[in-house]
């Protein structure tokens, strides 16, 4: 059976109406899961719906239920979630876990080392995404179905939650000797930030190329919440200003607005102050967190017997270019 | 590092192969295959500089680790990747020791040759 014709089965089931899937396509949407567009159809009934798929190999290895509550949390919350319908953890009916969710259209996600990504849109857009990012920071926990699944750590061992898990990614999955990043390792462990305010959602991957944008300064949807988690809000404003995301002599944060501008729009949204040293510490973190998952992106490729692209992009250009900005950072801050 | 370029070019073959379902077509089929030609571009400057960057790399921690032997007049790649990871691990554990024992002088210099060795290995996209 196509996965189509699986695809129809399921939603003639769950949806208790007989549906038909049409135009079914496979779309860049992340490289932790396959992700799929598709019309489900009943009659004059034509709903846009998107599939998330587990694949065989993955870049990163995060909890499907995790992603589709996290999602849940944020739906009508106006951060441009998009709608959580359906889970299936078990996945049978697909022969993977997978989740549906609504599909939004009429948008376009930049590729994020593409120059000048948003144009002259760039600064309106940089004003919502990290007005979005200071939303998801502010929504308090209680209330959120992402808090039912994730662990909160108590704010004192946030840092160390993430550098244990980031520096076990890299321990499990590389294959050859990086002195930089253990540098960096080890400097975060010296000397461990300010505890956050408060504990809060954090995205895991809130950054350029991770949301759709209608070409004219709007932001319609925020993608790929397969890392979200509960931790320290900064988490989120340091992975966006990571170096990575902009083009070499493009001062702004992810090619969209500066720095100072950022923040302030951060804090203002969050409703939370932003402490120097804990965005200091973070922003090395990001690092960190960025080259561990392009380890393992390159044991993915090699597992994954070398057929994904993305996965080799990830392991080699873009592990190389974290380099870079590491050993900068860590000549900058100079000798412990 | 990893991927490794034979290992790479390998992979682009496989991929370029191997048969997509009829749902990978379209607009994903067209990204595969631009990235496909991404790595190749980043894979032409791997073939002209990485074999240099190996060897001065080896020779720049050999020499901060005083580690006086004659490197091989000819190497492989694989031979140079396997020299190189030892030389890296005694690398690590030399700035560790230099961290503990604060060291400040040589730890500038171990962050220094950090720099000068991702600039070697750096590669840059078209565009």
């Amino acid at each position: 059976m196509s996965l189509a014709d699986s695809l129809a089965a399921y939603l003639t089931r769950v949806r208790g109406t007989p549906t038909t899937v049409e135009n079914l396509a496979r779309i860049s949407g992340g490289a932790s899961r396959e992700t799929y567009r598709f019309d489900a159809v009943n009659g004059s009934d034509r709903v846009g719906l998107i599939l998330r798929r587990d694949p065989r190999g993955s870049l990163i290895d995060t909890d499907r239920r995790v992603e589709f509550l996290a999602i849940a949390s944020f739906e009508g919350k106006d951060v441009a979630a998009p709608r959580a319908l359906w889970l299936e953890e078990e996945g049978a009916e697909l022969e993977r876990p997978f989740f549906i969710m609504s599909r939004v259209d009429g948008g376009e996600a930049a590729g994020p080392f593409t120059p000048d990504a948003y144009g002259a849109h760039a600064q309106t857009i940089g004003e919502r995404f990290f007005s979005i990012m200071g939303k998801i920071a502010r929504e308090p926990l209680a209330r959120l179905p992402l808090a039912q699944a994730a662990f909160a750590p108590a704010p004192e061992h946030c840092w160390r939650r993430e550098l244990d898990h980031w520096t076990g990614v890299i321990d499990a999955d590389e294959s050859h000797p990086q002195p930089i990043v253990r540098a960096a390792i080890r400097r975060l462990r010296r000397d461990p930030p300010p505890p956050p305010a408060r504990i809060a959602a954090v995205h895991g991957d809130l950054r350029s190329g991770n949301f759709l944008h209608d070409g004219a300064g709007q932001i319609l949807a925020v993608l790929d919440w397969e890392m979200a988690h509960l931790g320290d809000p900064l988490e989120d404003l340091a992975w966006a200003m990571d170096p990575l995301w902009s083009r070499p002599g493009d001062p702004r944060v992810s090619g969209m607005v500066t720095p100072r501008e950022a923040l302030e729009i951060w804090r203002a949204a969050s409703g939370l102050e932003i402490d120097a040293k804990a965005l200091d510490w973070w922003r090395l973190f990001a690092s960190v967190k960025g080259q561990a998952i392009w380890t393992s992106a390159a044991k993915a490729w090699a597992d994954g017997g070398m057929t994904e692209p993305i996965l080799a992009f990830s392991g080699w250009f873009t592990a190389r270019a974290q380099d870079q900005i590491l050993s900068r950072r860590l000549a900058d801050l100079g000798p412990l | 590092m990893s991927p490794k370029l034979p290992e790479l070019l390998i992979g682009l073959a496989v991929s370029l192969l191997r048969p997509a379902p009829p749902e990978a077509g379209g607009d994903y089929a067209a990204g595969r295959v631009g990235l496909m030609a991404s790595l190749l571009v980043l894979a032409s400057q791997e073939a002209e500089r990485g074999a240099a960057a190996r060897i001065w790399e080896n020779a720049a921690i050999a020499e901060l680790l005083g580690d006086t032997a004659s490197p091989p007049l000819q190497a492989t790649w694989s031979e140079l990747d396997a020299r190189n990871v030892d030389l890296r691990r005694a690398l690590i554990a030399l700035h560790i020791s230099a961290e503990d024992r604060g060291d400040r002088e040589l730890q500038t210099r171990i962050l220094g040759l950090y720099e000068a060795m991702a600039h070697a290995r750096r590669l840059e996209l078209p565009g």
